[in-house]
């Protein structure tokens, strides 16, 4: 049986053309492309709708309602206590803001799944929590994003998002966020991947935002795997904290993690944890950051802790500024001193996978082109 | 016509070409040979508008106007060309890529066949190539830009003597292509090996040793000179 949302917007999504246009940029299709589709604007669940007989899309406090296992999913990796977010967020387990999404056992699921989050209210408070729950043997693809118009400057987006892979489920997914300029954010992430779970991932953090810290736990069981990229840009007056950890739990479990930043006048302080507890793991970290102009800083701090016998842990971090022998290489085929260096930050982010939305990596270029010109 | 007219070359603090003069026609391919150290890269660099290398005498000028000054873009744009003798590595740079930023995709894999370089579409510029896929890459480049000027920087070195040949004959076709913009190429190669001038038609060929250029002649006579006698001038 297919457990169908209350709110099932069919054939029309009920968005504005302004609202299509900025989820259009954090990676939105219409429902042709995608097999299911929650949108969450402010504090209300928009669309919450799946097309897709193994795919079950709802709001999380639907969910609570519907299937008896989402209470024991929520708040399963991380207690609330000691945070004043997260406890923000505990107070509303009985009614939370957030998307479910859940992934039946063993399906296969050819067309993405999207999700997104949008704070269109000035000044706005948003408390989120979502759960994604891919089944045992399930085999998905996950687009998220998070955004804000282009009229909401101030506003305080809080969210934890908890994802459970069951054995051998697959997952990749993108995911995008831009926010406003003068806004604080606090994002919280955490992911079990149980034995021969594979997940590939890429997260893209863009635009200015006054404050954003996020934190991201992994946790790989037996055999299982991650390989996970972050694309993260700081403009002038930008302050972004990552705070990644990795747990290889288990015998076989293999990670690699790569963080790419780009500093165009802002803040950008990586600290990322790789932690082999169990034999037989191996895993990477790579912190490599790019600045474009003298004023920001990138503080890239990559650490291992081996706490099992033969747990083979590396890491390396670079930082430096856009290679002047590179540029000249470029101009010398007649590309000018703008295009030259944008294909040069484009390839250094690596923004090929085929979900990163064209108007992404133009507004990656965009960016860095304004950033070179002092337009930022 | 390309001139380098009494040019002196400094890198850093140090002369590497002294007071040097070459023409070079439309129609001529020319070749440079001389020890390593001579001067020969730090010329085609200056000519380029690279950074690093400054011009503090004399003049290069290309269809009657001087190039100094302009940016590598800009001589780019003017017509002239560089395949580089170490290229830098572009990560996440694809040749398509590539390609496209300089108006050339459709040309792309045609031209990468004919320098057996057909799966390099998706491979970024530059990484993880061998010494001979380098070289017969920058061919690809400069053949890719066609412009009016085209210099190699040691197109053969540490190419396999079967690719030579595919280097060879893709500068001859390149230098001998004619477009409405440039009904007549011209081109410098230097060599050390002087393996390309059995697949390239060229004339001209030039000795130069500490900066200067010690003399001009035939192309594969002065190679023949240079295996017996070294990097001298032949007696008059």
């Amino acid at each position: 049986m297919t457990e169908t949302s209350t709110l099932n917007a069919q054939d029309d999504f009920q968005l504005s053309n302004e609202e299509r246009a900025i989820l259009h940029d954090v990676g939105y299709d219409d429902e042709t492309q995608r097999s299911a589709t929650s949108i969450l604007i402010d504090r209300q669940m928009r669309v919450a709708q799946s097309s897709h007989d193994d795919v079950v899309m709802m709001p999380l406090a639907e969910a609570l309602r519907t299937f008896d296992f989402a209470q024991d999913l929520m708040f399963g990796q991380v207690l609330a206590e000691g945070n004043e977010d997260l406890l923000e967020i505990s107070a509303h387990m009985d009614d939370p803001l957030g998307h479910f999404t859940w992934v039946r056992p063993g399906a296969k699921v050819a067309l993405p799944v999207q999700s997104f989050t949008v704070l269109e209210m000035p000044q706005g408070r948003q408390f989120t929590h979502d759960i994604t729950l891919i089944d045992e043997g399930a085999d998905v693809e996950m687009i998220s994003g998070a955004t804000v118009p282009e009229f909401v400057h101030a506003g305080r987006h809080v969210c934890l998002s908890e994802t459970y892979m069951r054995a051998g489920a697959q997952s990749r997914s993108v995911s995008i966020e831009h926010w406003g300029g003068n806004m604080e954010v606090r994002s919280y992430s955490y992911s079990q991947m149980e034995k021969g779970a594979h997940s590939s991932s890429t997260a893209i953090s863009l635009g200015t935002v006054r404050d954003h810290q996020a934190f991201s736990h992994i946790n790989l069981g037996e055999d299982a795997h991650s390989v996970s990229q972050s694309i993260v840009l700081a403009l002038e007056g930008t302050t972004k904290r990552i705070d990644d950890e990795i747990t290889l739990s288990a015998r076989g479990a293999r990670s690699e993690s790569v963080t790419r930043m780009v500093a165009a006048g802002g803040t950008i302080i990586n600290n990322a944890v790789l932690i082999g507890d169990a034999a037989e793991t191996t895993g990477f970290l790579g912190c490599d950051g790019l600045k474009l102009t003298e004023s920001g800083e990138i503080i890239a701090v990559p650490a291992l802790r081996a706490r099992a016998e033969a747990a083979q842990l590396s890491h390396e971090a670079s930082v430096g500024m856009v290679s002047s022998e590179k540029l000249g290489y470029l101009m010398a085929s007649g590309l000018d001193e703008d295009t030259a260096r944008g294909l040069i930050v484009q390839g250094f982010l690596s923004l090929n996978s085929a979900y990163i939305p064209k108007t992404v990596q133009d507004r990656v270029t965009e960016m860095i082109l304004q950033a070179k010109s002092g337009g930022m | 016509m390309l001139e380098f007219k009494n040019v002196s070359v400094t890198v850093g603090d140090r002369e590497v070409v002294r007071e040097l003069n070459l023409k070079i026609a439309p129609g001529e391919l020319h070749v440079l040979m001389g020890p390593n150290g001579s001067g020969k890269s730090s010329l085609l660099a200056a000519a380029m508008g690279l950074d690093g290398y400054h011009v503090t005498n004399g003049d290069i000028v290309l269809d009657g106007q001087s190039v100094l000054g302009l940016s590598p873009d800009k001589c780019a744009k003017r017509g002239m060309g560089l395949a580089f003798q170490h290229p830098p590595s572009l990560d996440g740079v694809t040749y398509t890529a590539f390609a496209k930023a300089i108006g050339a995709e459709n040309a792309l894999e045609e031209e990468a066949q004919r320098l057996d370089l057909a799966q390099f579409a998706d491979r970024d510029l530059n990484v993880g190539f061998s010494g001979g896929e380098s070289k017969r890459s920058e061919v690809l480049k400069l053949v890719l830009q066609a412009p009016r000027v085209m210099m190699f920087d040691e197109p053969e070195s540490g190419v396999d003597l079967e690719h030579v040949a595919v280097v060879g004959q893709a500068i001859k076709r390149a230098v001998s292509t004619e477009t409405s913009d440039a009904p007549l190429r011209s081109g410098i190669i230097i060599t050390h090996t002087g393996l390309i001038l059995d697949h390239v038609d060229t004339a001209h060929g030039h000795i130069i040793s500490d900066g200067r250029l010690l003399h001009s002649g035939d192309a594969r006579a002065l190679f023949r000179h240079v295996q017996s006698h070294g990097y001298r001038a032949p007696a008059a």
